[in-house]
């Protein structure tokens, strides 16, 4: 692959992809977000390390005529639900605070892993977003809206704290070119739908169905990311200058000072993939084949290693049988100090006795009181019957 | 009273309550908190970063045929002369160390470094692999010449203490090659890291393997012997119908590296979120399905064994074996225990421990040498961070900043002058002192990721300045209206009360003066 492989630097590649409307009629929406989830996954991103934050549950609402399917064509090809997907984020719970909570990862302490974007310095980080928007914002769930200098914002902040190596943004909404016009960090590359004043449309409508299945800017940008394999040399100059005004319809705007690299030398696969380099392990076990099997594999770490454990077990057998290994570096507090608290015996033992004494107490005076009421009451009643008689 | 009067009264009273009262309490409630950082002092620290450290590292020396009542200070000399060569902008931590002389009985060749100085015919130095002792050799003549202390100081800065000598000094680095493709392999380090060993197969047939022992074996050692500094915790598990994607590279006898790269499916594998720790290792033993049959690739050395491993940066180690499993097989205690062998090494690479292959220090020396480095990482990171916190605070002016953040930056700097104290004290320096030093810059690190990660510093829980008065006008608004032209009213009212008065006094005063004029 030569020089174009060479420059990107990243070792992980991350993916949130975001619908952000409700209701039936924006099915395109989650359409495109599930098409993306597909595409990113079919070029190595795991699932955990994609964020999926999909707004509404088209898959399974009543007025789906293929309940559990999601459909991007007409010809209804591909279920975009059919195979295992992973939504982080459903329904009311895409909002814009947790949309900035997730890029800025902020949360409380027992947030759960899988929902978090836990990215470093040499993470590419690839972010979609679709929904409705205007200038410098973007609907979410047609309650609220995120405006442009939020996620300039929240950029900023993912930054500082080296959250990404390079961050690229694709936005299909109305007016999508202003809603990366406020970026400032380095290292982030935007593309958009539509520029200020424009719409962006969409693609086809599935008569069954009965709404537009995908819009279109997203609907060429699959077409073209079906070409793509993980071996793939193609640019992302390449994907930018198959955006045609007559395919979109829209003109379509690409944000690149403040990136530093050439387009053209940036494979799509840099974020859209994840490709791991394998490195031959040559030293070690293969190196020393001659010797003997039990040698052979031993390097001279592994004979240190084995030496100081075996110090370690002869030490610990003479004096304490307590393993006392890495107590001093790695131990959780709270674990450490739960193993210590202890019960007051003696408190326990008299409380315990105490309830027994007093048990049996109880125990006594009911059957007392049991058989001095029985006793009563036939006298009475002998008396009244007597009274009466 | 009159009615006026009291309405007047209340009036103002009313337009009193709002200005003096409502007014400042509105203003008050409504005002993000911001807890005062100690942003001069950070931005200090982080600008001049490191300049208040200066590692020390003690160092006993002995000889045992000649003695040397004065080697030690000789050394010293020699040694601080060495490192006061680097050039000092180049310089990222400041260290020395100090030499002693070896004391019977009170020092231990383990865990102490110790120089033994040995009668030979030529120089020479060599580093025993078990142990923290470096043994210099030297002859008559060196000793006359007044060499020796020179050489051993070169002995112990360029040799033993070579990655202090490269990372702290920043000294040209003579393995500058093997550095590239190393740089990127190491996870990055948390004192708590998973380590996830899975067999997988392609096909569907029960598999049996010997893992217990064959971990008991090899891999509780390395977990033991660098358990100062890391906590690893392990699992294991068997895998079916996954063959990581290889039944596509059938028939190819030889393959590139890319191609193997780009067909290696190791998605499925990542099951991050099923453990709490941050980072993992992965190790993947792969056995091609039945379909598949031999992969010709796995064996290309003329080596015996039918398998081959990959490191994959960041990530772990893949073992490719070239046959598949046979029905019903039992994988054996002496296969796992090559390929476990083999990841204990690979540890030592995925951690950043050895970077080249042809390194002549002890591996107890570089554990030793790489727990130093982590401290002075940990040191800058969280510096970096809590600049980073003070920078993001200054420029988001909008964004609230809790009481518990305050707290967190405050500890943080308490914390960082308790290291610095461990590390600039020549008295210390055994290790303890390296590891109470370590386990306090982890701690470092936590605490100011959780101040940078605060929950509340999102600028969406609460109103932006300028949304405020258009949150609060529908309330205010009326109360507003109603309070103003009521009050402005009755001063209006007053007020042309009070002129009349004074003009009605006026005409008095010029009535008296015409009377008392016709009197004259």
């Amino acid at each position: 692959m030569g020089d174009v492989a060479d420059s990107a630097t990243h070792t992980n590649n991350w993916a949130v992809l975001v619908s952000t409307s409700r209701f039936w009629f924006n099915y395109r929406h989650m359409a495109n977000v599930l098409s993306m989830y597909r595409t990113v996954k079919r070029l190595g991103i795991p699932d955990s390390q994609i964020i999926l934050m999909l707004s509404d549950d088209v898959a399974c609402n009543p007025r789906n005529l293929f309940p559990g399917s999601v459909f991007n064509n007409a010809d209804r090809a591909l279920d975009l639900y059919g195979e295992s997907v992973e939504v982080d984020y459903r329904g009311y719970e895409v909002t814009v605070e947790n949309f900035i909570r997730l890029l800025t990862d902020r949360w409380d302490e027992d947030h759960p892993k899988s929902k978090r974007l836990m990215t470093d310095e040499n993470s590419n980080v690839f972010i979609y977003l679709t929904g409705h928007g205007g200038e410098d914002f973007l609907k979410f769930q047609d309650a609220e809206e995120i405006a442009s200098h939020d996620i300039a914002d929240a950029f900023a902040q993912m930054y500082a704290k080296k959250r990404y190596n390079e961050l690229f943004f694709m936005i299909d909404t109305c007016q999508a070119n202003t809603m990366f016009s406020k970026f400032y960090s380095p290292n982030v590359i935007a593309v958009g739908s539509s520029e200020l004043d424009e719409s962006s449309y969409s693609h086809h409508s599935d008569v069954e169905i009965g709404v537009a299945v995908v819009d279109r800017f997203t609907y060429y940008t699959l077409g073209f990311m079906e070409e793509i394999d993980k071996n793939s040399t193609l640019t992302l100059q390449d994907l930018f200058d198959s955006y045609t005004f007559e395919k979109v319809h829209s003109h379509v705007g690409v944000r690149t000072d403040l990136y530093s690299r050439n387009l053209s030398e940036v494979l799509i696969t840099d974020f859209f993939g994840n490709v791991r380099n394998l490195v031959p392990d040559d030293d070690s076990v293969t190196n020393n084949h001659e010797n003997d099997k039990e040698l052979k594999s031993e390097s001279t770490l592994l004979k240190i290693a084995k030496l100081k454990h075996n110090e370690a077990l002869i030490q610990n057998t003479t004096t304490n049988p307590q393993v006392t290994k890495s107590k001093r570096i790695n131990t959780d507090d709270a674990i450490y100090q739960g193993a210590v608290e202890t019960y007051n015996v003696t408190l326990v033992k008299a409380l315990g006795i105490f309830i027994l004494v007093a048990f049996l107490f109880l125990l006594k005076t009911m059957s007392c009181s049991k058989t001095d009421t029985l006793k009563t009451t036939d006298i009475s009643l002998y008396d009244e019957h007597v009274a009466i008689y | 009273m009159s009615t006026i009067t009291l309405r007047r009264l209340v009036t103002l009273s009313f337009a009193l309550c709002y200005v003096l009262i409502g007014l400042p309490l509105w203003y008050k409630l409504t005002t993000i908190y911001r807890a005062p950082l100690p942003a001069e002092y950070i931005e200090s620290l982080h600008t001049k970063i490191h300049e208040d450290i200066h590692l020390t590292i003690p160092v006993y020396v002995q000889s045992n045929l000649y003695q040397f009542p004065d080697v030690h200070d000789a050394i010293q000399a020699q040694a601080d002369e060495l490192l006061k060569s680097v050039n000092e902008e180049q310089r990222r931590v400041q260290w020395s160390l100090q030499v002693l002389p070896y004391v019977e009985g009170k020092i231990d060749a383990k865990d102490d470094y110790v120089v033994t100085l040995v009668l030979d015919e030529s120089m020479g130095l060599t580093i025993p692999q078990f142990g923290k002792e470096t043994i210099v050799f030297f002859n008559d003549e060196s000793v006359l010449d007044n060499d020796l202390p020179f050489f051993a100081a070169q002995a112990l800065i360029e040799h033993t203490f070579k990655f202090e000598w490269e990372n702290f000094s920043n000294a040209p680095q003579k393995s500058a090659k093997t550095d590239s493709t190393f740089k990127n392999m190491a996870v990055s380090y948390d004192p708590n890291i998973h380590i996830s060993i899975s067999l997988l197969t392609g096909d569907s047939s029960p598999v049996a393997w010997d893992i217990d022992t064959a971990l008991k074996e090899y891999l509780t050692p390395i977990r033991e012997l660098l358990s100062t500094f890391v906590n690893f915790t392990v699992d294991t598990g068997i895998e079916y119908h996954n063959d990581l994607n290889l039944n596509s590279l059938v028939n190819k006898s030889s393959i590139s590296w890319n191609d193997l790269s780009h067909t290696l499916d190791l998605s499925e594998l990542s099951s991050v979120n099923h453990y709490q720790e941050q980072n993992s290792i992965n190790l993947a033993i792969v056995f091609p399905s039945a379909e598949t049959s031999s992969l010709e690739f796995a064996n290309a050395t003329e080596d015996n064994t039918n398998w081959k491993s990959f490191l994959v940066p960041q990530w772990g180690v893949v073992v490719i074996n070239k046959d598949p499993l046979p029905v019903n097989a039992y994988v054996t205690h002496d296969y796992l225990a090559s390929v476990i062998s083999t990841f204990a090494n690979d540890i030592f690479k995925l951690l950043g421990l050895s970077q080249s292959e042809d390194d002549l220090t002890s591996p107890l020396i570089k554990i030793d040498s790489f727990k130093r480095k982590i401290i002075i990482d940990n040191l800058e990171k969280s510096i970096t961070t809590l600049s980073s916190l003070v920078n993001m605070t200054n420029h988001l002016q909008q964004m609230s900043i809790p009481k518990e953040v305050l707290e967190d930056v405050n500890n943080a700097l308490k914390i960082r002058l308790q290291i610095v104290d461990l590390l600039n004290n020549p008295e210390l320096g055994g290790d303890e002192t390296w590891n109470e030093a370590l386990r306090l810059s982890n701690k470092l690190v936590k605490v100011c990721e959780r101040a940078f990660f605060h929950k509340e510093m999102v600028q969406q829980t609460f109103f932006p300045q300028e949304h405020k008065v258009a949150v609060y006008l529908p309330l205010l608004g009326p109360i507003t209206v109603v309070t103003f032209t009521a009050f402005f009213k009755s001063l209006k009212e007053v007020l042309t009360k009070s002129k009349k008065c004074a003009t009605k006094d006026d005409g008095k005063d010029d009535t008296t003066k015409n009377e008392e004029l016709k009197a004259e």
